[in-house]
């Protein structure tokens, strides 16, 4: 169940990839987008440790140990595409040149604020290059499961966990639902996926928002075997 | 010609004393200087600050520096790949600076590069500009961070020549170039050693001015094993 969540979370995230973007996708959900891609679409994947051009995972027994994500797993490098240190790849995305960032969560809340690094005195991850790739990407997306492993909201009013950043989320894709934030309104209920109604939406989603006057139901569902 | 830096690896790393700070290249285990690290495990030091992206890879790399009581701090931007690590800081026998990646980047850039501090947007509003200044310019908040200057840097390159010119391979490269510029002392293993004159200069990465010492790589831990024809280095 909860694989099949995160499957259909990569799925609807991939659909907000455009032809030609340039996008660094986080660790694990994130990565399953790259699976998704719709055709027609061409994107660059830029990977923090020092890679972009990002290609399909090596056949196995090919696999390279100077060749690798940011999560460690083997990679190729597509024609087209460089290695760089980290001051060099910092540069790209601290600076601007990302036009969109995938990343999961432990928390995001309705100011659009992001906490995904650390729960106090029990896990301690680190920021990794979270903090840099919200505050540089374009357009940051927050893909995750709607509720916490024991039910409870993860779209909150308020995080409670120490920040990744401040203000920084764009758009908030679950398997349940997709929000996008304006500058006027907040955060905004524009999609419904098959098998919830807006009132499933309410009752899990902890942080205030908008319904769009054109929120599209039983969505998610229409361009699954694109 | 450039001087030969290939020495011992005990007479490189006896360099190291407790209490010194240290700044280690790698990425949870692409690139990391395991043949240093080792090393390290089996000398009688203590105190140490480290600077490095992460711990290491599961249980490789710093975090068996921790687990040793070497390490008195260890300033990172995701230890999320060595449990002990999160379980040494909880249990109050680490000391952990979080640093957003880039930020420890361009701190060890910085560094060397003769620049005393830089101006960042990346953790505005977060932990990471907790007892920081924040500068605005042109109506953007930055948080003003100070350049690092560490006493050693270990690092990890596929190829090197005696002069210490070096040659990183696919992703391995990441953070052993900026640590190269930051340190007094910088130790370079390298996988493959090549003559003065034999690596092609349009391809060097660290030229060898950064860099004080360099050793053999274990060969265990290399990942592309050349042949080289070293020439003149007395190896």
């Amino acid at each position: 169940m909860a694989s099949n969540a995160k499957e259909i979370i990569a799925r609807r995230a991939a659909r907000e990839l455009k032809d030609g973007q340039i996008i660094n996708l986080g660790i694990g959900l994130p990565t399953l987008i790259a699976n998704h891609v719709p055709s027609g679409v061409d994107v660059i994947i830029q990977t923090e440790n020092g890679a972009i051009g990002v290609g399909p995972a090596p056949a196995p027994g090919c696999e390279d140990r100077d060749r690798a994500n940011a999560g460690n797993q083997p990679i190729t490098l597509n024609p087209g595409g460089s290695y760089f240190d980290s001051a060099t790849s910092f540069a790209m995305i601290r600076g601007g040149h990302l036009d969109a960032t995938f990343l999961g969560t432990l928390q995001v809340d309705e100011e659009g604020n992001i906490a995904n690094w650390i729960v106090p005195g029990k896990m301690l991850a680190g920021m990794g290059g979270a903090m840099d790739l919200v505050t540089g990407a374009k357009v940051v997306h927050i893909v995750t499961e709607h509720c916490a492993k024991d039910g409870s909201p993860k779209l909150l009013k308020r995080c409670t966990y120490p920040l990744t950043g401040a203000r920084e989320c764009d758009v908030i894709i679950t398997e349940r639902a997709l929000f996008r934030r304006y500058p006027d309104k907040g955060f905004v209920l524009e999609e419904v996926a098959r098998g919830y109604t807006l009132a499933d939406i309410a009752a899990c989603t902890e942080m205030s928002y908008t319904v769009s006057d054109n929120v599209k139901l039983d969505a998610y569902g229409d361009e699954e075997e694109s | 010609m450039p001087s030969n830096k290939v020495v011992s690896l005990a007479e490189a790393m006896s360099h190291i004393r407790s209490g010194m700070s240290i700044a280690i290249g790698g990425f949870i285990g692409q690139g990391d200087p395991l043949t240093l690290i080792d090393y390290l495990k089996t000398m009688d030091v203590s105190d140490l600050t480290i600077y490095e992206n992460d711990g290491g890879y599961r249980d490789r790399g710093t975090v068996e520096l921790v687990e040793q009581g070497k390490v008195k701090k260890l300033v990172a931007s995701h230890v999320g790949t060595t449990p002990a690590i999160g379980k040494a800081v909880n249990e109050g026998r680490l000391e952990f600076e979080p640093v957003p990646q880039g930020t420890l980047a361009e701190m060890m850039r910085c560094g060397g590069a003769g620049i005393g501090g830089f101006l960042t947007p990346t953790g505005v509003g977060t932990v990471a500009a907790e007892g920081k200044q924040i500068i605005t310019l042109n109506g953007r908040d930055y948080i003003l961070v100070p350049s690092l200057r560490v006493d050693v840097a270990l690092i990890r390159a596929h190829r090197g020549d005696t002069w210490g010119n070096l040659i990183y391979r696919g992703t391995s490269r990441n953070f052993s170039v900026p640590a190269a510029m930051c340190a007094d002392y910088v130790i370079a293993e390298v996988e493959n050693l090549y003559g003065i004159g034999e690596l092609d200069p349009e391809e060097v990465h660290t030229p060898g001015i950064f860099v004080d010492a360099v050793v053999r790589a274990n060969i265990g831990y290399c990942v592309v094993r050349e042949e080289p024809i070293v020439t003149n280095g007395k190896v």
